[in-house]
């Protein structure tokens, strides 16, 4: 449901009032610049997406001629859309607790928006041009600064982590991000519907079939086409091999990260498996190039399916009994027990999302209370534990992997006949909005068409609605504890930075 | 516990997979492959036009039509494979890992319907001084420019027990002042550039890089972005490329073995 109002303080101030009560969510913020009318172009739009009672997306659309007035001071949540917001389309909003930079570092010219701007004039400077980003300070008798990243130790993406710290324990942390941005939004700019598939493929590679599904589905939206069932019913496997993928693999980091290796190396070969089931029965080992719109480029026979399903039920079972074994490892829960409490009050400030917010009480899933394609016709668990630490996180990944072979199983047993594919029309001018459950939580694509393009295409990213909360379970931790906070977390970088 | 983790993870049945098996191995990359008896002009133009990178390209010359495949542009999407009429299929092999940029592109002779066999060119004077200081043993330091994140996970399932990595005497190391290479991915983001000179800074010499999928050989999809420098080679010289998008492990593990791979000289052992 989209509202568009024409004066820019009316619209704004709607959807701050709507902030206000306690039944709504901060979705995402964004802006875009072609209303699909050529007048129009050009002027700049900003986009309030609110979810209301949680069951309803709400979006409230307005032109906007100056600065507007900031919603942080509503919602923490609202601060990096804001930061972004000023960022790509150089609208200012007013009473921002910390306007600084957040897309671009110091290589890049002030007041360039690339949005809005020409950008081919921007060179690449070998250094920067001298600006300091600033942190936060933290003063003290004994406070020690401990600057880690962009590279870090092991195969990780790029960031950066400022920690304040006395002895070992962490007083403040810091993250500065987008060490990865690649003006992913900007590039989908003017790119046929069919190619869009391509980039959102890359926005998180190791999510790429939930950004996929998210993708297709909008422009499905779009022209209000469905899916044959067959294709929604193997979009939803694929949405939960991915999501048992990315658990078995955290579980066994996790494990990693307390030096308990026996587990993280068999976790790694359960999650190997599993690729290399979908190489076997898909061709792929992460489900690239599956996903289109209209529905998939691949079907699985009838003859595969019982293999298939085979393959799943015995990693997940390994997995389960792998599980056990750690939950009931008393120097495992020494170290997960307690470790990096996000409350919930925090984790609803900041809009969590996904596995993260489950663990810190706050039962939210697209799969049930968004539901699009195969996931209308059933009913998801949703599990759910209150104590926000890492041992609840990763107890929430065990659950979700259970649940998500389960509905593997029962989607291979009852999978419909007919076709994966139907045509979409290549031309034409429309909006819409689609959303998953990412193995990292509720991913959401809003594109907008014309003439069979994508002019602007927002991605609203688990990871960088997270991102923020995983300082706030820092304070209080020893310094040690981390890199097992962090992967608690698990939250993309490329998916933030994008 | 432990114990019972541990027994179980010996029970577990040996999953390691050998090195003939693994050596060039594209299965599930999507990387395509040309049938060249099916190749004709028709297809050719067809498969060009279907390339959404600019991967496949047809070349004149001396009043020849040849078909271009450059494995560093491709990122996988398949769309050759659906136009080609059965003249591209899925790579089982791809063999062009860890090679020179020029290796990676591969030629057909539309006309006769034959590969254009060229000699690869030689590998740079640091392979050659690195291969005769580490012998079996490798410090590599992964650096990821601005990737997906794709590759990386492809290079974490190097070390799982399938394809054990270890076993050759490679390692990930934390410090780029411990390496011998550098493995990069992406590529590379005008906020990750001056990182990753720094990191090639810190590599002692001899040292290699290694410049990993579709971003890291050529840009891939990201190319044009105003947020992005270029491929790796725009920032840190390259010594070998790996193609894929993302490359599976064995990719990998062949990108990283040729690069490195062992003189001729009978005394030492080879990986194959």
């Amino acid at each position: 449901m989209t509202e568009t109002v024409p004066h820019h303080e009316a619209g704004v101030s709607r959807a701050l009032d709507l902030l206000r009560s306690a039944n709504a969510r901060l979705v995402s913020i964004f802006g875009s610049t072609d209303s699909g009318n050529t007048d129009d172009n050009r002027v700049r739009r900003v986009h309030y997406l609110i979810d209301v009672n949680g069951r309803e997306y709400r979006m409230f659309t307005s032109p906007v001629t100056g600065p507007i007035p900031s919603a942080t001071p509503i919602t923490p949540a609202a601060a990096w859309y804001e930061r972004e917001l000023h960022d790509q389309y150089g609208i200012a909003c007013a009473g921002h607790p910390d306007p600084r930079p957040l897309l671009f570092h110091e290589n890049w010219p002030e007041n360039v928006h690339p949005m809005i701007d020409d950008t081919s004039h921007v060179p690449w400077i070998d250094n920067d041009n001298g600006g300091q980003y600033r942190f936060l300070k933290v003063q003290g008798d004994g406070v020690c600064e401990v600057p880690v990243g962009p590279i870090h130790a092991g195969i990780i993406e790029p960031g950066h982590f400022r920690f304040s710290v006395v002895g070992d324990t962490v007083l403040h942390l810091e993250l500065r991000h987008f060490y990865t941005h690649k003006g992913t939004e900007k590039l989908f700019e003017n790119t046929p519907l069919m190619d869009g598939v391509m980039i959102a493929e890359s926005v998180s590679g190791d999510n790429c079939f939930s950004h996929a599904v998210a993708y297709c589905q909008a422009i499905e939206n779009a022209f209000s086409i469905s899916v044959p069932p067959r294709a929604q019913a193997i979009r939803l496997i694929g949405l939960e091999l991915e999501r048992m993928m990315a658990h078995i693999a955290d579980v066994g980091a996790l494990c990693g990260d307390v030096g308990f290796s026996v587990p993280a190396a068999y976790t790694a070969r359960l999650k190997e498996s599993l690729l290399q089931a979908s190489t076997r029965f898909f061709g792929t080992r992460f489900w690239r190039g599956i996903a289109v719109p209209g529905g998939l480029t691949r079907d699985l026979s009838s003859a595969e399916t019982g293999e298939f399903g085979g393959r799943v039920t015995a990693a997940a079972r390994d997995f389960a009994q792998m599980a056990r074994l750690i939950l009931h490892t008393s120097s495992v829960q020494n170290r997960f027990e307690s470790t990096g409490i996000l409350t919930a009050e925090i984790a609803r400030q900041l809009a969590v999302v996904g596995p993260v917010a489950r663990a810190s009480g706050i039962r939210l899933d697209v799969r049930r209370d968004h539901p699009s394609g195969r996931y209308r016709n059933i009913n998801v668990d949703v599990p759910q534990y209150k104590y926000g630490d890492v041992l609840a996180r990763a107890r929430i990944r065990i659950d979700e992997t259970a649940i998500s072979r389960n509905l593997i199983n029962e989607t291979l047993k009852e999978l419909p006949a007919g076709s994966v594919l139907v045509p979409v029309p290549l031309s034409g001018n429309a909006e819409a909005l689609s959303a998953v459950e990412s193995p990292r939580g509720e991913l959401l694509y809003w594109v907008r068409i014309r003439d069979g393009k994508i002019t602007r295409c927002h991605i609203k990213s688990p990871s960088f609605q997270n991102w923020p909360a995983l300082p706030l379970a820092m304070p209080g931790n020893i310094i040690a504890d981390f890199p097992l906070i962090n992967k608690s977390f698990n939250l993309s970088y490329s998916g933030c930075d994008r | 516990m432990i114990g019972d983790a541990v027994e179980r993870s010996l029970r577990s049945p040996q999953v390691l997979i050998s090195v003939g098996e693994l050596l060039s191995n594209a299965a599930g990359s999507r990387m395509p492959d040309v049938q060249p008896d099916l190749l004709t002009g028709e297809v050719a133009r067809r498969v060009v036009a279907a390339c959404p990178t600019s991967a496949l390209k047809i070349d004149e010359a001396a009043g020849r039509e040849y078909l271009v495949l450059n494995y560093g542009d491709c990122i996988a999407c398949s769309r050759c494979i659906a136009a080609g009429s059965g003249a591209f299929r899925y790579a089982e092999k791809v063999a062009r890992c860890g090679v020179s940029k020029a290796a990676l592109v591969r030629r057909w002779d539309i006309q006769s319907r034959t590969e254009v066999v060229e000699n690869e060119p030689a590998l740079s004077q640091a392979a050659e001084q690195i291969r005769a200081l580490v012998g079996r043993a490798l410090n590599i330091r992964q650096v990821d420019a601005g990737s997906c994140n794709g590759c990386e996970a492809e290079i974490v399932a190097l070390t799982n027990p399938y394809y054990d990595l270890e076993r050759f005497g490679i390692h990930f190391v934390a410090s780029p002042k411990h390496a011998d290479m550098l493995l990069v991915t992406g590529p590379v983001t005008r906020n990750m550039a001056a990182a990753l000179k720094n990191a090639y800074d810190a590599v002692p010499s001899p040292k290699l890089v290694v410049a990993v999928g579709a971003c890291g050989c050529s840009g891939g999809i990201f190319g044009g972005s105003h947020a992005v420098v270029g491929p790796v080679d725009a920032v840190i010289p390259v010594d070998g490329y790996i193609p894929g998008c993302p490359p599976t492990p064995s990719m990998l593990l062949t990108g990283i073995v040729q690069v490195l791979r062992p003189f001729s000289s009978p005394s030492r052992r080879r990986w194959s």
